[in-house]
């Protein structure tokens, strides 16, 4: 039962893991092309917002700026045209500063000695200073203004422009940058300087809405001078103390240095760098109406975390869906197999003998329909191999009891009392036949002629089974009823063969070994009808077979005669017979006993009795057999002549 | 066993290889009486290849013998291993078959 619920499990779990694993492997390769693209996706959206932010906060700039620089331009057109009080050049500072709520302060700077009766200096100057706006002239000795940078730049170059943001020193700690343009007058038609019209701005505003701008988690803007100050930067220290080229050496950054090339050079556009460890993606635009630039600086990696949050959700989710998936498959492949663990019930039912066992019933038509059609199939034939089998075996059981009870008449016919004559003195005489597994066809005989003559046979039927073993009874049978009319070997031998060679179609034949003894004298009388030559062993130890006779086995031609030796018997000969059975006796290699080995273990063990010589010989051929089949019956006879005078 | 067979003059030379006993002696007899029913009855049996042979095969050679005289053919035995001679020596039967040396001897004799 357990081997058959691991085996389905296994199915099912197999099968699971092949489903999921292909699964698995769909998913990846979703989710790679997903984030392939994702990626793709982020990285220009990213980039776009990046440049619209910029772009709205220059904007943002533009529109604060471009008032201004209109004003400027009127103003210059005023003062190179018209002449103007020195009343009116202040009302003109107070009025800008008025109108323009980002100019904190506004001067007209004039050549020294321009004005003739203003004296060396005359700058009128109007600046805001808490709500109410307030006018002075700026230059004097102490402020010479002739030397400052917001003067003296514009007054050299001929060019309106921004300065360098700058501390306002005076008003508040805020951050200020100067506009400044140059106006010129005509003085005996030729065009001279005249002095400059600045506008002072405050960076506040425009740094708060620069430095609130954020981009993903940890990305900022800046503001960069002309010259590469910064103006705004998370970093407060580095306002207005650094330039992007001062902070790049300071921090062993040559990248950032390129950095701050491209942008003074460039209008705007992208650049990648590795600002403290961290990749980042940098994006600029120069201001239109200054050589300022905005710049959003994040982490490139920032970019895509909303796709790895998305990303790990989505695997968390799929991990989930595929854990339902293995057990659902495995669920249904488990249920799906239900009948196959009954088919192997059934098959272990079978494998016992219960042919008749009901299988598992299927009503789809598939494969399982196919394996019901086939187990079916199987039971029904072998229910009928087995009935046939038991036939089978049945005929055979009736002819192997057949063939045992033929065996045991044929035994029962062959003397097996020992010693059959105890009151005779004169001889002794012990027999055995050991029947192969199949009948064959040995026998021995000996009974007595009458009071004086002891008749003797032994005799091997050709071929083997139930005929050998017929033939022999017959021939047997004949012998005793024979021999009493006969009484000599040759007129038994004659008169048997005559009998067994008439009608003998078959051509069967037994070799055959028959003598008589006369028990007063020890003559012997004997005919052998082509039998193995018995041997003859002398009480001192000689050892010698019989010579050959011309004689054939009897059954074979009925008008053969047989001839007739005699023999005499000294006191203590003994007689050894036996069939071929001894002498062709084979083992595993197929060698013979022989006849050679026999004549040796009859020498060695001249002296003792028929009986015990019988069992010595027996043994010494078991051991040669050893554990071969024995192929042939072995027989053997032997007697002994005490002589008469015992 | 393994029989084979093959014409010299009007002779049949059968060629016996390995072993007769019981378990194949009716092939045997099977074969020879085939050739019997084709009229062919000078046979010479040729035993040089024949380790063994039972009392069984002695039985089937003594029906070819038989019935070679009584449709007065011919049947010779030749080129017996000394065993086997030694089993036709002790049944007797060397002198009812014609038993020669080699299947020259039995060729000339022929």
């Amino acid at each position: 039962m357990k081997i058959q619920f691991n085996m389905n499990k296994s199915l099912s779990l197999r099968i699971a893991v092949y489903v999921l694993s292909f699964c698995m492997l769909l998913f990846l390769l979703v989710l790679l092309v997903f984030f392939f693209f994702s990626r793709k996706q982020i990285e220009e959206m990213t980039l776009k917002n990046a440049e619209i932010i910029t772009s709205k906060s220059a904007m943002d700039v533009e529109r604060t700026i471009l008032p201004i620089i209109r004003v400027a331009q009127n103003y210059k057109w005023i003062l190179e045209n018209k002449q103007q009080s020195s009343a009116e050049l202040y009302e003109m500072t107070r009025q800008v500063v008025e109108n323009n709520p980002d100019v904190i302060g506004s001067a007209i700077a004039f050549e020294p000695n321009f004005f003739e009766k203003e004296g060396l200096y005359f700058s009128p100057y109007s600046y805001r200073e808490n709500d109410s706006i307030k006018s002075m002239q700026l230059g004097n000795a102490s402020y010479d203004y002739f030397y400052m940078d917001w003067y003296q730049i514009p007054v050299a170059t001929g060019k309106s422009g921004w300065s360098e943001p700058y501390h306002d020193t005076g008003g508040g700690n805020s951050l200020m940058t100067t506009y400044s343009v140059p106006f010129y007058k005509n003085v005996n038609n030729e065009k001279k300087i005249a002095g400059v019209i600045t506008f002072d701005l405050s960076l506040n505003k425009f740094t708060d809405s620069v430095s609130s701008l954020k981009i993903l988690e940890t990305g900022y803007a800046t503001v960069l001078s002309a010259n590469g100050t910064f103006v705004t930067h998370p970093k407060k220290e580095l306002i207005m103390n650094q330039t992007i080229f001062s902070y790049a050496s300071e921090i062993n950054n040559p990248e950032l240095r390129e950095i701050g090339r491209i942008i003074q050079k460039e209008n705007s556009g992208y650049v990648s760098s590795t600002l403290n460890g961290v990749e980042r993606m940098l994006y600029f635009k120069k201001l239109s109406s200054s050589n300022w630039s905005i710049a959003v600086v994040f982490p490139k990696s920032e970019m895509y975390l909303p796709l790895h949050k998305i990303s790990i959700i989505l695997i968390v989710l799929v991990c989930i869906g595929l854990l339902l998936l293995a057990v659902i498959v495995s669920k249904i492949i488990s249920r799906q197999i239900i009948p196959l663990r009954h088919f192997a019930g059934s098959a272990r039912e079978i494998a016992k003998g219960n042919f008749s066992n009901q299988l598992p019933l299927i009503k789809r038509n598939d494969e399982l329909k196919d394996l019901h059609n086939s187990f079916e199939y199987m039971q029904r034939k072998l229910t009928q191999y087995i009935e046939d089998l038991k036939q089978t075996a049945i005929a055979k059981e009736k002819i192997e009891s057949e063939l045992r009870i033929a065996r045991e008449i044929q035994m029962g016919m062959i003397p097996k009392i020992f010693p059959p004559f105890p009151n005779l003195i004169e001889i002794d005489l012990y027999a055995t036949l050991h029947p192969a597994k199949e009948v064959g066809g040995d026998l021995y005989d000996f009974f007595m002629l009458d009071e004086n003559h002891i008749c003797f046979a032994i005799g091997d039927v050709s071929g083997k089974g139930v005929p050998a073993s017929l033939f022999m009874a017959v021939t047997r049978t004949l012998l005793r009823s024979v021999a009493p009319d006969q009484m000599t070997t040759r007129g038994i031998v004659n008169s048997l063969n005559k009998s067994l060679s008439t009608n003998n179609d078959s051509n069967m034949f037994v070799t055959f070994f028959l003598g008589i003894i006369e028990l007063n004298t020890g003559i012997m009388t004997y005919t052998n009808a082509g039998h193995n030559p018995p041997v003859l062993i002398h009480p001192n130890g000689e050892v010698k077979a019989f010579e050959m006779t011309k004689d054939i086995p009897v059954g074979v031609f009925e008008t053969f005669e047989y001839e007739e030796k005699t023999l005499r018997l000294s006191d203590n000969d003994k007689l050894f017979l036996y069939t071929d059975g001894v002498t062709e006796a084979e083992n595993k290699e197929e060698e013979f006993y022989s006849e050679k080995r026999l004549i040796t273990m009859l020498s060695k063990n001249y002296s003792l009795t028929p009986k015990d010589l019988i069992s010595v010989v027996s043994g010494d051929v078991a051991l040669h057999v050893n554990e071969n089949e024995q192929s042939d019956d072995i027989t053997m006879l032997s007697i002994v002549y005490y002589g008469s005078k015992r | 066993m393994n029989i084979s067979f093959e014409t010299k003059s009007n002779f049949t030379v059968i060629h016996l290889t390995g072993r007769i006993d019981v378990t194949n002696s009716n092939d045997l007899e099977t074969e020879l009486i085939r050739l019997f029913e084709d009229d062919r009855y000078n046979l010479l049996i040729n035993c040089a290849e024949l380790n063994y042979i039972s009392s069984s095969g002695l039985r089937v050679f003594l029906l070819a013998q038989k019935k070679v005289m009584a449709a007065q053919g011919d049947l010779i035995i030749c080129s017996l291993q000394p065993m086997i001679r030694e089993i036709f020596d002790i049944s007797g039967l060397s002198t009812i078959f014609k038993i020669c040396k080699s299947e020259e001897e039995a060729l000339q004799k022929i």
